[in-house]
């Protein structure tokens, strides 16, 4: 069994992860739902209904801003794209994140 | 920052549109759900496998839907609506109760909204000036004289403005009013005037709304005299009219031209100002003594960009002991100060504004604890339904949430009552505040009135909601259970609660009955005294005479001279005089004073007096007693010998021991060689020149005839009703001269309740406030009472079935009432003798801790108390013990 994440690292973790699939191109809930699935390769225990509350967080934060639209197979979904102000925080969290990781190694290096 | 602008839409369009919301994030998971199915399919799975496996991997729905609007925020909106849905209902059950609360702080909060408005338009509203943080009010002070704060001479004023570098400018006011005629072809009509310097607008930065204000050399004579109108004046007295700019008018004979009109709204110095005309100055004036010898402007500064009112100050103090050292002979014990223009205006109108900002204050505490018990009540009455919300596991600040929210509403509601009062109680405030007490007139609400009412509102529903919301709070279920299984029961916890809110209620009402009984007493107090003179049946009527037509002695003796001949002459007239001002109404004039033969001294010269003029006639017309020497005649006059009269409190303190009469003294300017000296030929009893709170002044009185004064009063003792009297009076003034306007006509009552007015005022709204928080705080104790007779009607019974008699039954609960209200009045007394120092300098011969005022009204509460016990007592009493058994 994978290991289990604290929420509060999910939430976090989650919230990066959305920024970054939403940085290649614009996309509805399930697209991103998939496309974590396949980058974290199940790692991360999540069930995928905690990806709309993250979504609306984001939205209103100002992050990603969302509009109904066609899909190919002419079904309307919400598509959600990166504003400016989120491409930016992502630089930014993507940074802290990596001095959070890299601080934890630090730590956990030395003990070991 | 549109990102941010934009997230911000979202979120209140998730909090305005829930269900909008919630449809768009349905549509989302099916969308969702469907796309997943679609995906196992593929993989070649049943159609009712690949929905399980979807579903399976999003997780719950309900909780997905759940977490969204926690994170939209609409739970806690829709939590709270609820909440307050519920308190409607739950008020709308109990309508009696909740409109006795509802009322109750309409009370307590009207009072306080209409007595807030009135600090609001005195203490906080900004002057309708430009930059008045920059504004200061400049003074003359001496230890000395025990001057303090008194306005400044005109050499003075000039030289502070030349070297007082923090100050960017500097104006000034003559502190009088000076009263013109305005004579058209209407008649004549007296206008108010100020006298200001040239630069008096441009200083407090205001602007003239046609045509224009003052220029800065417009302060010194020229040929051609010019006034500015006042936007009342200009609308009452000319219609309106832009054309009245340029126009030459005729003012007190004289023909000035209209330059200006100011803005509306704009009335400095005074309320009631009509003209602003410029000093009019000689260019030579600084040579004359006087210049620097009489004190009677206002000065004005306007503090330079940067400069502290400190650093100003200190340069001030500098430049006046400055001018100490250059002229010994004027300066020799004045120094200078000065305070923001606020803080002077404002000045003695603090002190009792914030005293019944204080006591409307307690009144609504008295109302909040009112409410508090009523609510308490309530909740008894719920225990059931409390109970079995707890039982069934609703969470505990659920429950507190959900009484604070009814309390809130409740509040909310009283409230918005209570702004109706108060908006009726600032109209009241306002025709019952006596002319020229406060410095505005209007003090209508506003955002900040508007702005404390909401926030007392909120605090006081937070404060009436506590008890009941912790009471519930802090029940345990079992406990609740129990209790709420007997009929109406309501726990020991709940009775203290209450029993502590009308201690606290009766603590209250005893320190607004003791505060209102201390200004009874000192306003009796100030009634009893004797003012000197005997008021009763006087009519006066003050006249000015224009300077262009009564310029010399002579004809101004001679009007007066006919005036009070022709009025003596009136059928119903006893006796008339003039005298240039009143008792009882503002100091007069003041001046050094020096006897013939004593040295000059330090002490000698920090001597101060008041003096008048009057007609020969004045003593024997206010019956004011000759202690010794003679009345003035009509021989005192121009070329005789010049004679004073002087009152006894001078008499006592500058002649003790000694015969005044034969004396000769100077005044009005310092000994030297050119003094004139008066004998004085007479001594009279003391009249309170200023109000019955201030002990007589020394005074000085000289005969009319031997100076020459254009403004005087006319005094007329009546034998019937002095109102009656006034239209002859003015049929004479008329014959004399038509085109003279008189300034006013009062009673000498008239003219002393006004010196009264403020206590009388103070002392009204005290005691109305007093019998207000009373009556609510007795309503509390029966209300308390009468729950503990219902909770104890078993225990009556019980009582009455084993043989007690009505009394002792009677006796049990007025017992209890009686004990509430001991504690209560215990600890109002000890608050009271701590709190009443705040009234200390509003009293006149009354102590703050005056023993008579604090039993009386001790007694008159704990009685009301006692009545308030007597109806619950016999109910009890009637309790028939088989009903009572039979109920459980």
């Amino acid at each position: 069994m994978p290991p289990r994440p604290t929420a509060d690292v999910v939430r976090g973790t989650l919230d990066l992860l959305v920024l970054r699939t939403l940085a290649l191109q614009p996309m509805h809930g399930w697209g991103i739902s998939q496309r974590i699935e396949q980058v974290s390769r199940g790692l991360l225990d999540v069930n995928q209904g905690s990806l709309y509350p993250a979504l609306q967080r984001l939205e209103q934060k100002g992050w990603i801003a969302s509009r109904w639209q066609v899909t190919e197979n002419n079904r309307r979904a919400k598509y959600y794209e990166l504003t400016s102000l989120g491409r930016r925080s992502l630089g930014i969290e993507t940074a802290e994140w990596r001095r959070y990781v890299a601080t934890v190694e630090l730590i956990l290096g030395g003990a070991s | 920052m549109t990102d941010l602008l934009r997230g911000l839409l979202v979120r209140l369009r998730a909090i305005l549109h829930p269900r909008a919301a919630d449809q768009d994030l349905d549509d989302e998971i099916r969308f969702h759900l469907d796309q997943e199915t679609a995906r196992y399919l593929a993989q070649g799975l049943s159609d009712d496998e690949a929905r399980r496996r979807a579903m399976v991997a999003f997780g719950g729905v309900q909780q997905t839907r759940e977490t969204h609007r926690e994170v939209r925020g609409s739970r806690l909106v829709e939590e709270v609506i609820g909440d307050a849905r519920f308190a409607f209902r739950a008020l709308g059950r109990s309508p009696g109760l909740a409109s006795a609360a509802v009322v109750t702080l309409a009370l307590g909060v009207g009072a306080i909204t209409a007595i807030f408005s009135a600090v609001n338009a005195v203490m906080l509203r900004p002057l309708p000036f430009a930059e008045p943080e920059r504004l200061v009010m400049l003074w003359e002070e001496s230890a000395e004289r025990e001057w303090v704060r008194v306005s400044a001479s005109p050499a003075n004023f000039l030289d502070w403005r030349e070297q007082v570098s923090g100050l960017e400018a500097a104006a000034a006011y003559a502190e009088f009013n000076d009263r013109i005629t305005l004579l058209d072809e209407k008649g004549p009509q007296l206008l108010s005037s100020a006298l200001v310097t040239g630069d008096f607008f441009d200083v407090l930065g205001v602007r003239a709304q046609v045509g224009r204000g003052f220029r800065a050399e417009e302060t010194w004579r020229r040929a051609s005299p010019v006034v500015v109108l006042s936007d009342r004046a200009w609308r009452t007295k000319f219609g309106g009219d832009p054309g009245v700019v340029g126009r030459m008018v005729d003012l007190d004979g004289r023909r000035v031209e209209v330059i200006g009109v100011m803005a509306a709204g704009f009335a400095f110095p005074w309320e009631d100002v009509d003209a602003w005309r410029p000093f009019d100055w000689n260019v030579d004036a600084g040579n004359h003594a006087s210049f620097r010898r009489a004190h009677w402007l206002r000065v004005i500064g306007r503090l330079a960009p940067g400069v502290t009112i400190e650093q100003a100050g200190q340069q001030l103090a500098t430049v006046a002991g400055r001018l100490r050292e250059q002229y010994p002979e004027t300066n020799a014990t004045l120094g200078a100060g000065m305070t923001p223009l606020r803080e002077f205006l404002v000045g003695d109108t603090r002190k009792p504004l914030l005293i019944l900002l204080g006591a409307v204050t307690l009144l609504l505490l008295i109302s909040c604890a009112n409410v508090g018990n009523l609510l308490l009540v309530q909740a008894g009455n719920r225990a059931r339904e409390v109970s079995v919300r707890l039982a069934l596991g609703a969470g505990r600040m659920r429950l507190v949430r959900q009484a604070v929210t009814e309390s809130l509403v409740l509040s909310f509601l009283g409230g918005a009552a209570g702004l109706l009062v108060g908006a009726l109680g600032t109209r009241l405030l306002a025709a019952m505040l006596p002319a020229g007490i406060l410095r505005v007139s209007d003090f209508g609400m506003d955002w900040r009135v508007l702005a404390f009412v909401l926030l007392i509102v909120t605090v006081s529903g937070l404060l009436f909601g506590m008890a009941p919301a912790l009471w519930n709070a802090g029940r345990q279920p079992a406990e609740a259970l129990r209790e709420g299984g007997r009929s109406g029961g309501q726990g020991q916890r709940s009775r203290r609660w209450g029993s502590a809110l009308v201690v606290a209620e009766v603590a209250l009402a005893l320190l607004l009955t003791v505060g209102a009984g201390l200004l009874v007493r000192s306003f009796i107090e100030l009634r009893r005294v004797d003012p000197g003179f005997e008021p009763d049946g006087v009519v006066t009527v003050s006249l000015v005479l224009p300077e262009a037509r009564y310029d010399s002695a002579p004809k101004i003796h001679a009007f007066y001279d006919q005036l009070v001949e022709r009025v003596s002459a009136l059928p119903g007239i006893s006796d008339a005089a003039v005298v240039r001002q009143l008792p009882l109404g503002r100091p007069s004039w003041s001046s050094g004073f020096a006897v013939a033969g004593r040295p000059v001294t330090a002490a000698s010269q920090a001597v101060d007096v008041v003096h008048r003029e009057i007609s020969p006639e004045y003593f024997r017309t206010l019956r004011v007693p000759l202690l010794r020497g003679r009345q003035f005649t009509r021989a005192d006059g121009q070329g005789s010998e010049p004679v004073v009269i002087i009152n006894e409190a001078l008499a006592r303190a500058q002649f003790r021991g000694q015969d005044p009469v034969g004396q000769r003294v100077s005044y009005d300017r310092e000994p030297d060689s050119t003094s004139n000296w008066y004998t004085i030929v007479g001594v009279v009893g003391s009249e309170h020149q200023q109000s019955p709170a201030q002990a007589p002044l020394m005074e000085i009185f000289s005969p009319l005839h031997q100076e020459s004064m254009r403004g005087m009063v006319l005094v007329a003792r009546t034998t019937g009703d002095p109102a009656t009297a006034a239209p002859a009076i003015h049929r004479i003034v008329a014959d004399l001269d038509p085109t003279l306007a008189i300034r006013s006509t009062q009673t000498l009552n008239e003219v002393a309740a006004r010196s009264v007015a403020l206590q009388r005022f103070l002392m009204t709204l005290l005691v109305a406030f007093a019998a207000v928080g009373a009556t609510l705080a007795v309503v509390g104790v029966y209300g308390v009472l009468a729950q503990v007779v219902r909770q104890r009607t078993r225990e009556m019974g019980i009582r009455i079935a084993l043989g007690a008699g009505t009394g002792d039954v009677q006796w049990l609960v007025v017992r209890h009432g009686l004990v509430l209200a001991a504690v209560g009045l215990a600890i109002g007394a000890a608050v009271a003798l701590v709190a009443t120092r705040a009234v200390r300098g509003i009293l006149y011969g009354v102590p703050a801790a005056d023993p008579i005022t604090f039993a009386v009204a001790a007694s008159l509460l704990g009685l009301t108390v006692l009545a308030a016990s007597w109806l619950p007592a016999r109910r009890a009493s009637r309790a028939d013990p088989a009903v009572a058994l039979r109920s459980e």
